[in-house]
């Protein structure tokens, strides 16, 4: 049973502006030609560098959970966006959009987190939607 | 890609507000064939400045503050690049090709970065990455510092020369020695490994060497001209201009560095095909961050 995933189809402009600061790596393992929204709990917000993870529990339709990684910007990229260590805690409620992996397995770049109260946290505000 | 940061939005207004000339519109930089070699560069610069000239703290520049590179997609060593590529340097046709294979198997999805190994970026990558950057000005030396990985480039301004050629071996950020001209600082840099401008950027060797002159154009803008010798790479010496932008202001004046490791958080290994992908959490030779290096936490 897959989670609760929505695909959707992105301009060729967001395409290729796309993997936004990920200066250490290659973004090459990522879909930009996708984005996932899933819905599910916060387990552990890694905020490191040289990238931030957040590690969500995703439950299906029929309650099956599985753990998803997002990969994010480093504390001092986040940190000017407004995204603190405290931003996000374990057992947070959240709807994470990424970039998924091009190989299926439950990870993705992050675009954006929105929490239970509509507090949307993104990494690169002004950058293209 | 779009390297953003906050401070993009500030860049935006300093461009529209004219403060800050774009790259395309800035003056093109001087002629960059008319020295046989980086030293002999350095050499007639020096010349020109009478020996330049030694500062004291009363009347060094105010580098003050920190800094980023303006933001540029895809980080190219030229700012002029055109938009997708490709790079303007005038490459010997082994690097032409070996350019050309790189940028085609990223295109096909095949693309791996040193850098992931955690390791340095090193000069004259180091002119391109994005992250904040401190500027340290004393009278003897400089200190060219980016927070990725804490890379320090040290700039001897005391009259000393470079490391004996057989006391040298090739360096991350090089054997750099400068000198004052005004409130510019000149700058030739050489024992340089070998490397990369940048991802989908053209390959150096360490034959390198640079002569740069930084100085500060405006209380917001820094700028580096950098000219780039590399006779097995490249067919004729690269100049490019460089800004770094001022970012601890407004809201984010009170912004500050920290030193960070790479290796605190890197699951990033180079697949079968040779491209870059992750080990996820959970997997086999996942490092968690939450207890690598950390024996008291279980």
């Amino acid at each position: 049973m897959k989670p609760n995933i929505v695909v959707l189809g992105l301009s060729a402009l967001f395409i290729a502006s796309s993997g936004a600061a990920l200066a250490h790596h290659s973004g090459a393992m990522f879909d930009s030609s996708k984005e996932v929204s899933l819905a599910g709990t916060v387990k552990e917000f890694q905020y490191t560098n040289p990238h931030s993870w957040l590690v969500v529990n995703v439950p299906d339709a029929r309650g099956k959970v599985t753990e998803w990684s997002f990969e994010a910007e480093g504390p001092s990229t986040l940190l000017r966006a407004g995204i603190k260590k405290s931003s996000l805690a374990p057992g947070d409620k959240v709807t994470v959009k990424g970039h998924p992996l091009k190989d299926g397995r439950p990870g993705a770049g992050l675009v954006s987190v929105t929490k239970a109260d509509g507090t949307v946290l993104n990494p690169r505000p002004g950058a293209p939607r | 890609m779009i390297p953003f940061n906050v401070g993009g939005a500030a860049l935006v207004a300093l461009i529209a507000s004219g403060v800050l000339a774009t790259s395309s519109n800035a003056a093109p930089p001087p002629g960059a064939a008319e020295y046989a070699s980086s030293w002999a560069e350095f050499q007639a610069l020096r010349a020109k400045a009478h020996g330049g000239q030694k500062k004291t703290f009363a009347d060094l520049p105010d580098w003050s503050g920190i800094w980023e590179r303006e933001v540029i997609p895809g980080y190219p060593f030229d700012p002029n690049q055109p938009k997708g590529g490709p790079a303007t340097a005038v490459l010997t046709p082994e690097f032409q090709a070996r350019y050309e294979k790189k940028v085609a198997d990223a295109k096909r999805g095949v693309e791996w970065d040193n850098l992931s190994y955690c390791l340095p970026a090193g000069m004259p990558r180091w002119l391109t990455e994005p992250r904040l950057r401190e500027f340290i000005v004393r009278p003897e030396t400089v200190w060219l510092t980016t927070e990725q990985q804490s890379e320090v480039r040290r700039v001897y301004t005391d009259g000393r020369g470079h490391v004996p050629d057989d006391e040298a071996f090739p360096l991350w950020e090089g054997d750099s020695i400068g000198f004052w001209d005004g409130d510019t600082l000149v700058v030739h840099t050489k024992n340089m490994r070998a490397g990369q401008y940048q991802r989908r950027q053209p390959d150096y060797t360490d034959q390198v060497s640079t002569v740069e002159r930084i100085r500060k154009i405006d209380a917001q803008t820094i700028e580096d001209i950098v000219t780039v010798y590399d006779p097995p790479a490249l067919v004729k010496p690269w100049r490019v201009v460089n800004h770094y932008i001022k970012v601890d202001e407004g809201a984010q004046k009170d912004l500050r560095i920290n030193m960070w490791s790479c290796n605190e958080n890197n699951n990033v290994v180079k697949d079968e095909s040779g491209t870059t992908n992750f080990i996820l959490p959970g997997e086999a030779g996942y490092k968690n961050p939450s207890t690598l290096g950390r024996p008291l936490v279980q």
